[in-house]
């Protein structure tokens, strides 16, 4: 079941294409990657999600109905440009922001602490935004995104200037959320926290989707034949079954070694035939992570393009 | 209509809550009397020593020793380079040197100092040569001083501003009111410089505000729960409404201020009213003035003028904070924001020097069409309105405004909404033409 249905959603500018007909499918309970390098067109596509720019064609569904103005209450959201008032109590700020989205008082007050507590920071209601560290200020941020307990939490490179501390904190927090039955939508260009983190995925580039699916089975399309092989003495033959694309001593005489596998052969073969000649430890397919796809699928479109 | 409250009652207490709003409230309306307050302190404590002037007389005009204020003349024989010594050694400060002349033309008087005299020494000094030069001419004319005293005129015009008659007023007669027009010179320059001053210090703030919103980034964070126009509305009734506050408090300093000293010198502004003979009779210096001010103020509507200024004031702030909000969203620094806020700016400037132009002549063709054009009526509409302006002129004006304000709010709306998530370009008017004709944003 989907939560979010993009449909043909294209947008212009006055003096650009931001978006080209793009289509996608974010499902319920899950945590979804926007991926793209900068400018493809991912913030404008969030900004639309969000009612904040009108897209010129295309629809936007939530549970399967055209998204409206009531709807933001169902939304956090996480600009990538955010910012705090720097002369505001954080109880202020958080209560103005939980006013916003229909909260009244003592909700927000309660779900503040929860959230203080998850974030494991102690109470901050009375203190002064601007006597806030960096990473403070990004804590507080997140709780303002959340407070209001929406379904579905869309983050605009949510991890871009956070510590690797509070990075894994969010991290936690945002698969905690997904075990709760919230959807998650982060947009960013950076890979690791995708391959962390996100079931699904959806890469724009030049305002055009190139890529969707679950990220599985994105990795098994991109699966190579490079297997990685740890193996006791020196391996130097070849065959028409294999080539060594290089091979290094690990410790002592425990190598390791790349290998392409040639003319289809099964990796099964393959191994019998190694197995005749050195002592196999470890023996492993080479699985590319979403940075090797991201760069690879980029650099094809710029090519075509 | 319930975030615009939620956002208009953030800005609204952010800023009141503020001290320096407090500060500003209470001490600018203790300014105007403090100043008037240190003058006549420094006025009357002039009183440091004596001036000695030493002066030569040809004509035997003036008597051996002469007392005025803080000098003293003093007959004296020598000769202009010894009083020069006694000036320079600081003995005298000055010598009067009066020449032989006629009497029915006297010339070439000259005073020496080391410092230039104040003007009024040099006016008592003339008077006194005047009023001695007279009694010699009244005696060698045989004149006689009581028909001269008969020869003397004064007079002072009473000036009334007949009102409209009212229906419950027809065959009775016509209400005049006593009008005195350099009060309502003084009133309306006050008025419509008060409006000069706050729309362009809130007006500033809203610039200021939708300013901070965009360089802290909070701008989109917000804008994912109100729509921009509610953002910028509630911004603009925000600040509007701090506004109104202190113009609130400072009327009800102002009233409880006059209440007070009017029981303290025993004014009662129902009985001895518009009766200058009576005020006259009365003895006490001060209490005759201070009754004569509040004769003034209570000759003009003071209600009517409180509740235009209050209407002008919104009117006029929501114009021009519009377009300082508009301006605001449009740019990314303060520095940017100049070359806009200079021709929006333009229409205030001028009506402050039309407004010399509307004293002069209130009800003329120019007046009455810069106290109608929206632009320029809030501060020129209320400088003439103490001199009394038809009712029809008022509301056309008032509706003017009100139009011109929902107008400017939707045009400044279309830029907002587009600027306030455009930062780093380059923003000129083709660019803002662009972003208001902009449909699907």
């Amino acid at each position: 079941m989907d939560i979010l249905n993009i449909k043909n959603i294209s947008k212009s500018y006055v003096d650009h294409m931001a978006l080209d007909n793009i289509s996608i499918n974010i499902p319920r309970s899950s945590i979804f990657g926007l991926l793209g390098p900068n400018g493809a067109g991912k913030t404008t596509l969030i900004r639309i999600i969000n009612q904040i720019i009108n897209q010129d064609s295309g629809n936007v569904l939530l549970h399967g109905k055209n998204i409206n103005y009531d709807d933001i209450r169902k939304i956090g959201y996480m600009p990538e440009e955010r910012g705090l008032y720097k002369k505001m109590k954080i109880g202020d700020f958080l209560l103005f922001m939980g006013k916003l989205k229909g909260l009244n008082r003592s909700q927000c007050i309660d779900s503040a602490r929860d959230w203080f507590n998850n974030l494991e920071v102690s109470n901050w209601w009375n203190k002064n935004i601007e006597d806030l560290s960096k990473g403070m200020s990004q804590k507080v941020q997140f709780i303002s995104t959340v407070l209001h307990n929406p379904d579905l939490i869309i983050l605009d490179e949510p991890f871009s200037g956070f510590d690797p501390i509070n990075a894994n904190l969010i991290k936690k927090n945002l698969l905690r959320l997904k075990d709760e039955g919230k959807t998650i939508i982060f947009s960013t260009h950076r890979m690791e926290s995708v391959d962390e983190l996100c079931d699904n995925l959806a890469m724009i580039n030049n305002s055009k989707k190139i890529l969707s699916g679950k990220i599985n089975d994105i990795k098994s399309d991109y699966k190579s034949d490079t297997y990685k092989v740890r193996h006791l003495n020196k391996l130097d033959i070849s065959s028409k079954q294999f080539s060594i694309i290089n091979s290094n001593i690990v410790f002592e005489n425990i190598y390791d070694s790349e290998i392409k596998i040639l003319n289809k052969t099964s990796s099964n073969s393959v191994l019998k035939s190694l197995l005749n000649k050195i002592e196999i430890l470890e023996f492993k397919q080479k699985v590319p992570n979403m940075n090797d796809i991201f760069i690879l699928k980029v650099e094809e479109g710029n090519k075509n393009g | 209509m319930d975030k615009i409250w939620i956002i208009f009652e953030r800005e609204y207490l952010q800023r009141v809550k503020k001290k320096s709003f407090l500060l500003s409230t209470l001490i600018t309306p203790l300014i105007f009397p403090l100043f008037i307050a240190i003058t006549v302190f420094l006025l009357s404590n002039n009183d440091e020593e004596k001036h000695i002037i030493s002066f030569v007389d040809s004509n035997a005009l003036i008597e051996d020793t002469l007392e005025f204020n803080n000098n003293i003349l003093v007959r004296s024989s020598l000769k202009l380079e010894e009083l020069n010594n006694q000036i320079n050694s600081g003995e005298i400060y000055g010598a009067l040197i009066i020449p032989k002349f006629d009497i029915y033309n006297p010339s070439n008087i000259k005073f020496y100092s080391k410092n230039i005299p104040s003007g009024d020494f040099i006016n008592d000094v003339e008077s006194i040569l005047e009023d001695r030069i007279e009694n010699i001419k009244i005696k060698e004319l045989g004149l006689n001083q009581e028909s001269l005293d008969k020869l003397v005129t004064r007079i002072s015009l009473n000036t009334y501003s007949i009102s409209e008659i009212s229906s419950t007023d027809i065959g009775s007669e016509i209400e005049a009111v006593k009008s005195n027009s350099s009060l309502a010179f003084g009133v309306g320059y006050f008025n419509g410089f008060l409006i000069y001053m706050f729309v362009f210090i809130y007006g500033s703030f809203i610039l200021q505000s939708v300013l901070d919103e965009k360089s802290s980034k909070v701008v989109e964070v917000i804008i994912s729960s109100v729509k921009p126009f509610q953002l910028m509305m509630g911004k603009v009734l925000g600040v509007g409404a701090v506004a109104f506050t202190q113009i609130l408090i400072w009327i009800i300093l102002v009233f409880s201020i006059s209440a007070f000293t009017s029981s303290y010198f025993g004014y009662d502004s129902t009985s001895s009213v518009n009766d200058i003979a009576s005020i006259q009779e009365n003895s006490d210096q001060s209490k005759e003035i201070v009754f004569g001010m509040f004769d003034m103020i209570s000759s003009i509507d003071v209600t009517k003028i409180i509740i235009s200024f209050i209407i002008y004031f919104l009117g006029g702030f929501f114009l021009y904070g519009a377009f300082f909000a508009a301006i605001g969203s449009a740019v990314d620094n303060l520095q940017d924001a100049s070359q806009f806020t200079l021709p929006i700016s333009l229409p205030i400037i001028a009506s402050l020097m039309f407004m010399a132009v509307v004293l002069e002549n209130p009800n003329s063709t120019t007046s009455v069409f810069l106290s109608m054009f929206p632009l320029t009526s809030p501060i020129l509409m209320m400088a003439r309105l103490t001199f009394g302006v038809p009712d029809w002129q008022l509301f056309l004006s008032i509706f003017l405004l009100f139009s011109s304000v929902i107008f400017a709010l939707w045009f400044a709306g279309r830029i907002y909404r587009v600027g306030i998530l455009t930062s780093g370009s380059k923003v000129t008017y083709k660019l803002l033409w662009k972003w208001f004709i902009m449909k699907n944003y």
